[in-house]
Parts: C-alpha cells; structure tokens; sequence
C-alpha cells in the first residue's frame, strides 16, 4: 500500500509550511465558474533556497575567485519570485514571464529582475502564427543539451528544466497536417537582430541574423533541420530526431555543423589566441521507463568546440602562476588576465566528451508524489564528475520542496576537480501560485 | 456496439472540462483540472488549468504517439503510455484515451440481461491494455464497468462509469469515472465530467508547434 511522507520529513514539511494544507473530507465537486476562460491568466511561484557549499581550496576556481578571501565554506540564501502570464485579445495574446531574484551569501549581496519573456503572438490562423518581441525559442531534442540549440542561451544540465531568457525577434510559424505516413510539417523562421541595446549578448552587433527550424512527424519520428545565418554568430546547419522505439523506450539526437567556429584559447605562453575551425557538434540519448517507474535518460555528448585536456591545463596553469605571483608580489595581472577568460573556461561544460545520466525513481516504497533521484555528469577525458542525489516532494497542492547533495569529483588538473566547490547542499522550496 | 458506445461517450470532435481527483486511503485527495479537444479517432490534448503548480501543462496524443509540454521547459518531451503525468491510479493512456473501437477489436459479446458484456482485444502491443472486459448498459449503451487486464491476464485496474447526465446537444453519458486498482489498494481516482460540446477544430491545433499555445484555444 502506498503512503504518504513520513517520519521526520514529514515534520520537516509541517514545519516549513504555513498551514496545513491536506484538503478537507468534502463530496466531489466540480464548480466549472472558477475555470471559464478569462482573457487575462497570470501565475508563477515564490521560491526559498539555501545552499551550503564546501570550497574545494586547492581547486584552480576557488584560487581564482576567492584568492582575496580564501574560506573553506560558504553558505548562501536566496529568493526568487516568477511571474507568467497572458492577454488575451482576439488574435492577439500577449505572453510574458518575468523574474526577480536575490541572495545573500557569506561574502556579498545580489540581486537581479529580468524579463525572460514579453512578447506579442497574432494567431492569424490555427496554421500561421506571428510572434513579435522576447521569447525563448528552444530547439533540440537533448534534455541535458542542446547542440541545434542555435538561438537559445546554453542550458544549465543541473537544472535543464529551469525557465531562461529568450531573446528579441520576429517569428513566423507555418504548420501543415496530413494523413499518411508524414503527418505534420512545420517550419518556424525567426528573424533576430543584433543591434545596440538589443541582443547585445547574442553575438557582433548591427546585423540582422535569420534561423529556421521544419519539423516533420514521419513515420512516428519527430525530425527537424535547423539552420542560422547571419554575421553575429557564423553560419550552422543541424538535425535532431526522437523516436519511441518502444512504448517505454525512447530514442533521440542531435547533430550540428558550424562552418567557422571562433575559438578563442591560451598558447603555451599565455598568450590569448583566437581561430576559426568547421565544428561538428553531436548528441545521442535514450529515455527508458521501467515497469516500477524508474526513468533512465542518458547522453552521450561530443563537444566538438571544447578544450582538450593540454589546452584546459594551461589556463589552470595561468591561475597557479597567477597566485604565485599575488602571493610573492602582490601583483594581480595574471589573475585578471586569467578572470577575463572566466567566461570561456568556466562555462558549465568546457571539454569535449560528456556522459550524462539521471535516474529518477517515482512514488519508491509506496509514498506517493516523492521522486527520488540521482544525476551524474561525466568529463569523459579525464574522468572528473559531478554525482548529484534529491528528493523531490510534491505532496502539498502547489508546494514542491527540493532536497539535493551534489558532490564533485575528479583530479588535479581536471575539470570538476578543480571546480569551487568539493561539494554542495541545497534545499529549495517553491509555492506556486 | 462499440463504435456506438464510443459515439454515446464522446463526439468525435468535441472539447471537454473534467476533473481528476486522487483519493489516498486517509481521504486525503489532490485535485487537477484538465481542459480536453479531440479529433477524429487519433488526435487529443489536455490542458491542465489546476492546479497551479500544474497550470499550463499540456499532453498530445497522435495514435501511439504522446508527447508533454512542461512551459518552463519550453519544447515538448516524448512520453509513453503507461506513465502518469498526475499521479494516481489514472495513467497518461486513461487521460488522452481514444475511441475503445481505435485501441481494440471484440473478440466476444454476451447478453447478461440488462447489459451486454464485451471482451476486447487490443489491436498491437503498444495498447496500454492487453485486453478489457467491458459491461454495457443496453438501454443507454455506454459502460458501467470495464476491467483492464495486462497480457499476463493480471487485472490492472476496473473503471466504473456512473451517473448518467445530459450535456446537451444530445449528448447523454456518464459524467463520473471512478478507477480503483489492485496495484493501489486503498487507492480511488475519480474524473468528473463538467462540460462536454461539440466543436470543430483544425488538424493543426493537434501538433507541436501549437501545443505551448493551447490556453488560446479557449
């Protein structure tokens, strides 16, 4: 028989929420009034969260940004409040979602407020839709990444199920059903600009890029062609798939070409280089459900514009010299040379070959709404990882709390084990509203 | 008989509210609102209104073929059948179910006095249910009682359908479905039907591209 939460996490909810929110012994009812379509809908959700982290001191990372206020710890806790929402007028619906966040850590405060979304859409008809400001477009079929991903910000593979920022554009979306073996095609344009105060971090500024996505539904197979062009960003071709194999199988990947790729790096004397290589980036994945609720997803990712190993060394050894001379001179020019390259190589993924798996086990010895589950990520070319265990509970109607340990691992001169922290615990609660 | 029980049940294009409500065995219950269209004998979606932490949540479903919008996700995932997006008794198959006529073929029907009982057979393998045995009211010829058995002949779970309703636009059937299971004893989920109308919509609002603007649809 299945249960509910108990013991001390169930407490620990009690606790947390502001009052006791298991519904009350009623007759079922169904009072249709409170769900009639409004032409204004609006939500969101507030969140808390704390994190305690154990800094990884000898990582090149910790050395890098914390060489003024070396610590062995740091906890932090913030706050985040989304809103989303919708008019409705005719043809016409505008979308938005914005948020603001803020956090106290043991060494600063910061905040942000972002509009992730706002933008017009007219439904011309079922089959032609116009969107007009800032929206996320995410293409792909990867859950981690998303290498076809072309005008989209990367994704954070902790959290691949996060909202994010979209960008500025025009978007036409043409869609066409038949009967047949091809059931569906579709073909999304989108014209982005790249222009001052617009778009700014997309790529070089005062051009106008275009990017199209035709989807076709063959056969049971999802299948689309991607393409971006325009003096921003180089020119990229890419296709992606997913298929059910079974009905609790699933296959998919995604392959994108790009024909000059600017790569920026390190010589040997620390000298920053930048050069244009073709790039082939690709994914392949798999989504298995067994018969007691156990999801597997796993990828494989090849990186094709990552570091090798002997490049990633010798921005560590930039660093190292870097403290080297701060410790002996005072003297901070290598730090900051090494901090302008932060943006390169502390990207979330700076090698090439990744595994990424992430079990998640539903309602596990008969408690209902609790997922359990474990991620891991793998740098396959030296070996370094991140193992991250949770909970999820979402036994309280629109509140959800989430527990998880993340422990990083790896070498030295690796690229999670010279990540900031060693290890990191994190609760997050959210009330949807 | 079954393509008439299918008709009685739903038009083939129509939109419908109901609610589903997971019952655990102290009464606790968790509640989701869910907006419906269908089309023809392939095609449905589910919005989900209720409640919030679920708000915006939509599924498709294209003969075998299911996939789910999560909106913080941004794009539609692949899903099979026999998951659950809410939880519960009712599985992902009972929620965007199809014509029983789409699904199965009848192998068997008996005349048990007031009802009819049919045996049912699913048409492949990718059917969330091997086989049903469906009791049929004679007088209305919709369901009162349909057990669902897994290819091993093991009952999955028996929905009970009650309380005859007229939704208008002749449109007479239950608007209660309870779903009880031996896989979660203690266990009820519930769906009440609340509005079912008739209503004509384009193939292209069963696709991808649409479904992360289905709230329109309204």
């Amino acid at each position: 028989m299945k249960t509910r939460l108990g013991g001390a996490a169930a407490l620990l909810l009690f606790c947390l929420l502001p009052c006791p929110l298991r519904a009350a012994e009623e007759e079922f009812s169904f009072d249709m009034a409170a769900f009639e379509k409004k032409s204004l809908e609006w939500g969101g959700y507030v969140e808390l969260k704390g994190e305690h982290s154990d800094i990884n001191q000898d990582g090149v990372a910790s050395r890098l940004n914390l060489y003024r206020e070396p610590r062995s710890t740091l906890d932090r806790f913030g706050t985040a409040l989304q809103l989303n929402g919708s008019l409705q007028r005719g043809i016409t619906t505008v979308n938005w979602v914005l948020q603001g966040s803020a956090a106290q850590d043991d060494l600063a405060w910061s905040d942000s407020a972002e509009v992730f979304e706002g933008y017009a859409s007219f439904e011309v008809s079922p089959s032609t839709t116009v969107d007009l400001g800032k929206k996320v477009f995410k293409w792909g079929k990867g859950y981690a990444w998303n290498p076809v991903g072309f005008i989209e910000r990367p994704k954070d593979p902790n959290d691949p199920e996060e909202a994010m920022e979209g960008y500025i554009g025009v978007g036409l979306d043409l869609i066409r059903s038949f009967d047949g073996p091809l059931r569906t095609v579709a073909l999304t344009t989108v014209a982005l600009p790249v222009w001052q105060g617009v778009n700014e971090d997309f790529g070089e500024r005062d051009n106008l890029n275009f990017a199209a996505k035709l989807y076709l539904l063959f056969h049971d197979t999802d299948i689309d062609f991607l393409y971006y062009t325009g003096n921003s960003r180089s020119t990229r071709y890419g296709i992606d798939f997913s298929r059910n194999l079974t009905t609790n199988l699933e296959l998919h990947g995604e392959l994108a070409h790009t024909l000059r790729q600017t790569v920026r790096g390190l010589t040997a004397d620390n000298t920053v280089t930048s050069s244009q290589v073709a790039d082939t980036s690709w994914l392949i994945g798999l989504r298995y459900l067994t018969e007691n609720d156990l999801t597997t997803i796993v990828e494989y990712y090849h990186n094709d514009d990552g570091y090798t190993e002997a490049e990633q060394a010798r921005f560590f050894d930039l660093v190292d010299t870097g403290v080297g001379q701060y410790e002996t001179t005072g003297a901070t020019t290598l730090l900051d040379k090494a901090a302008s390259l932060g943006q390169l190589y502390s990207r979330p993924q700076t090698g090439r070959n990744y595994l990424y798996a992430r079990l998640t086990q539903k309602e596990p010895f008969d408690i209902l709404y609790l997922s359990p589950g474990i991620t891991a990520i793998v740098n396959l070319d030296d070996q370094s990882h991140s193992i991250s265990p949770e909970v999820v509970y979402t036994g309280f109607t629109n509140w959800e709390m989430r527990l998880r340990f993340s422990w990083l691992n790896g070498a030295e001169m690796s690229e999670y084990g010279e990540k900031q922290n060693s290890n990191k615990l994190e609760l997050r609660l959210r009330y949807f509203f | 008989m079954l393509i008439r029980v299918d008709r009685n049940l739903q038009p083939e294009s129509s939109e419908t509210y109901r609610k589903l409500i997971n019952i655990e065995p102290d009464g606790t219950k968790k509640e989701f609102v869910l907006y419906s269209v269908r089309k023809d004998r392939d095609k449905m979606i589910s919005l989900f209104l209720a409640p919030a932490s679920e708000k915006g949540r939509a599924t498709l479903r294209l003969d075998d073929n299911m996939w789910l919008y999560i909106p913080s996700v941004g794009k539609p995932l692949r899903i099979t059948s026999l998951q659950s997006v809410v939880g519960g008794v009712f599985n992902n198959a009972d929620i965007l179910r199809l014509d029983y006529s789409t699904e199965y073929d009848p192998t068997k029907m008996e005349d048990a006095g007031g009802t009819y009982i049919l045996d049912l057979k699913a048409k492949t393998a990718t059917v969330a249910y091997d086989r049903l045995k469906m009791t049929v009211d004679k007088k209305a010829l919709v369901p009162t009682v349909i057990e669902c058995y897994a290819a091993s002949g093991m009952l999955i779970k028996t929905l009970y359908y009650k309380e005859i309703k007229d939704f208008g636009g002749g449109i007479i059937r239950p608007s209660v479905l309870e779903t009880d299971s031996p896989l979660y004893k203690g266990y009820k989920s519930v769906m009440i039907y609340a509005k079912i109308k008739k209503r004509e919509l384009a193939d292209e609002v069963f696709t991808l591209n649409y479904l992360p603007r289905m709230e329109e649809l309204r």
